[in-house]
């Protein structure tokens, strides 16, 4: 794709300079729209309990779920609420799932002077062998046992069970289903290659040096800096940058400071400052050449729960003098050339990944697709604000592009749904431990790994 | 948050006038620390000044009505959201809630009590 393009070209960079150099135009921007005005919160109260939002979850999607197990159990299976069921009758039943993990960190036991706990060290997964899964609706809550697979499933995730219900008390599931991808959107993408470069991770302000030359790299080859001919032609086809989340590393999160003495602190800058700012040295390089979409990540200077709000462009004021920044949302939705964009920076993904068996990055991804919620441990383990009046995180329409930015490595797969949706589900790598970005064409939903790797000091050569 | 909060919010609030036609039977702390109450949380749409004798009191059918309302599961959790809210989300949500009850809510608007959660005993938000 991009390097079978550019490759016979190569051997113009041994040639003596032109008189005339060739310049490439970018393709212009055709088609961009910002969907992301459910995720932008104007005035934020937090007054609220968070039983609203399961509440509207289960509201909302309760129809659909309705709807597959009709389609899956027959049109005629008892759709039964929870204080409807009756011993012994097969019927169907949709709520939200809650799992009871032990090991579940819970603030009110770190807190409690009667046991007198050390706190629990973070664990890389959560899940034991002895969690539980209930089933809630409006009313009740029931215990779920049977042909579930309780280490893969997340709290929060709305699902219709098929069984009956035991003497104890428990639901003997013998069939369960989710409520799969959504309604697919009409596809109206470009008939020529147009490709999006999607990077995350890029971890600024870390301590090394060494991902600094691989982020200069992007940003050459982005501009059309580098490579022949063929190359920064290649690179003219670039219409967007996507970065998604993490622009700052883990380590300007420190906060030593707080326990220092104030005349040890008193000169002493933030570790984000100074990181910002090469933030925005990096984005002005980028803006003066092509759209930017920046969506803030785990370790960003924005809110913590989600969605998270767009950067403050006082932040950034070299490079926000260029309209071609655009400061948005996490989670982020666009229509870009006619093509579905919908991602986040990675934050729920991981989040499932500590509650789940689940271990591959791009299985969970297209599990959230098929349960219709991106981020279905939002509230629970996941911050996220008290909405009250409807649940964002439901997935409404089938994106055509569905990322998510800082995982481990690259993976992508295209996935074809049973009423004609086409999804690229693409896992964007984290640039500061992998030096790997995605190009995504557009035309045929295609996606290809570029990878800036330079020499480190261990490498002989 | 709002702007307006002073150190003498929590001090407990005295009415200066009495409307007319107050219905009987209603304690007066209730009242007070409803005001109280309100005050102290940020959703304040709420004037702070005690209603005026032009505006008529709600009569109890109505204030059981909206009880009823606020304590109907299907509607979803009635805490920490106005009436109007409640009633607004169900009807976007498809559960069609009885138009009355938005006219009742809109008639009252300025009475804290109509446009609130009822409040049991003083207790709640």
């Amino acid at each position: 794709m991009f390097s079978e393009q550019a490759a016979p070209t190569a051997q113009g960079l041994l040639a003596p300079p032109s008189g005339e150099p060739p310049t490439f135009p970018r393709v212009a921007v055709a088609g961009y729209s910002d969907l992301s005005q459910p995720f932008r919160l104007g005035e934020r109260s937090f007054c609220r309990q968070y039983a609203h939002v399961y509440a509207v979850r289960l509201a909302g999607m309760r129809p659909r779920l309705e709807q597959r197990a009709r389609g899956r159990w027959g049109e005629d299976v008892a759709l039964r609420r929870l204080s409807e069921l009756r011993e012994g009758e097969k019927c169907c039943v949709v709520g939200t799932l809650f799992k009871a993990m032990q090991l579940q960190p819970s603030i009110l036991q770190e807190i409690s002077e009667e046991h007198n706990l050390v706190p629990q060290p973070p664990l890389p997964k959560y899940i034991q062998p002895c969690d539980e899964l209930m089933l809630e609706d409006e009313l009740q809550r029931i215990r779920l046992e049977g042909a579930i697979d309780v280490q893969r499933l997340v709290t929060g995730t709305i699902v219709a069970v098929y069984g009956c219900e035991e003497e104890d008390g428990r639901f003997l599931v013998e069939d369960h289903c989710l409520a799969d991808l959504p309604p697919a959107l009409p596809w109206s993408g470009p008939s020529s290659d147009r490709f999006v470069l999607l990077a995350s991770g890029l971890g600024l302000g870390s301590m090394s040096g060494e991902a600094l030359l691989s982020t200069q790299l992007l940003v050459d080859v982005v501009t059309g800096q580098l490579g022949a001919e063929g190359e920064q032609s290649c690179a003219a086809h670039i219409t967007r940058v996507i970065l998604a989340g993490n622009l700052l590393s883990q380590n300007t999160q420190s906060r030593d400071t707080i326990n220092k003495a104030k005349y040890l602190t008193k000169k002493t800058q933030a570790a984000s400052v100074e990181a910002v700012k090469m933030l925005d040295e990096i984005l002005l390089q980028l803006c003066t050449s092509v759209p930017v979409d920046v969506m803030p990540g785990e370790f960003d200077p924005t809110n913590y729960t989600l969605p998270q709000q767009p950067l403050h462009r006082c932040m950034l004021p070299l490079a926000s003098a260029y309209a071609t920044l655009r400061l948005v949302t996490n989670p982020y939705q666009a229509s870009l050339d006619g093509v579905r964009f919908l991602g986040t920076s990675g934050q729920n993904i991981s989040d499932i990944f500590k509650y789940s068996s689940m271990d591959d990055y791009l299985e969970i991804l297209e599990w959230t697709l098929l349960a219709g919620h991106i981020s279905p441990t939002a509230p629970d383990t996941l911050g996220c604000y008290p909405f009250y009046k409807s649940d964002p995180f439901i997935l409404t329409e089938c994106p055509h592009v569905y990322f998510c930015g800082n995982a481990p490595r690259f993976q992508s797969k295209l996935l074809q749904g049973k009423e004609g949706q086409r999804v690229l589900l693409v896992t964007v790598p984290d640039f500061s431990a992998t030096q790997t970005a995605c190009l995504v064409n557009l035309r045929d939903l295609s996606c290809q790994p570029i990878t800036f790797s330079s020499f480190g000091a261990d490498a002989e050569d | 948050m709002e702007q307006s909060r002073r150190i003498t919010d929590s001090f407990p609030r005295r009415r200066r006038r009495r409307g007319p036609g107050r219905p009987p039977g209603r304690l007066k702390d209730r009242k007070d620390k409803d005001k109280d109450k309100d005050q102290d949380k940020a959703q304040l749409k709420v004037r702070q000044c005690p209603r005026g004798p032009s505006q008529a009191p709600p009569d109890p059918a109505l204030m059981e009505m909206l009880r009823r309302f606020d304590l109907s599961w299907e509607y979803g959790p009635c805490s920490g959201i106005t009436r109007l809210q409640r009633w607004e989300r169900a009807q976007e949500l498809g559960l069609s809630p009885p138009g009355p009850i938005r006219d009742a809510l809109l008639e009252h608007r300025d009475n804290p009590d109509v446009t609130y959660r009822w409040v049991w005993d003083g207790l709640g938000w």
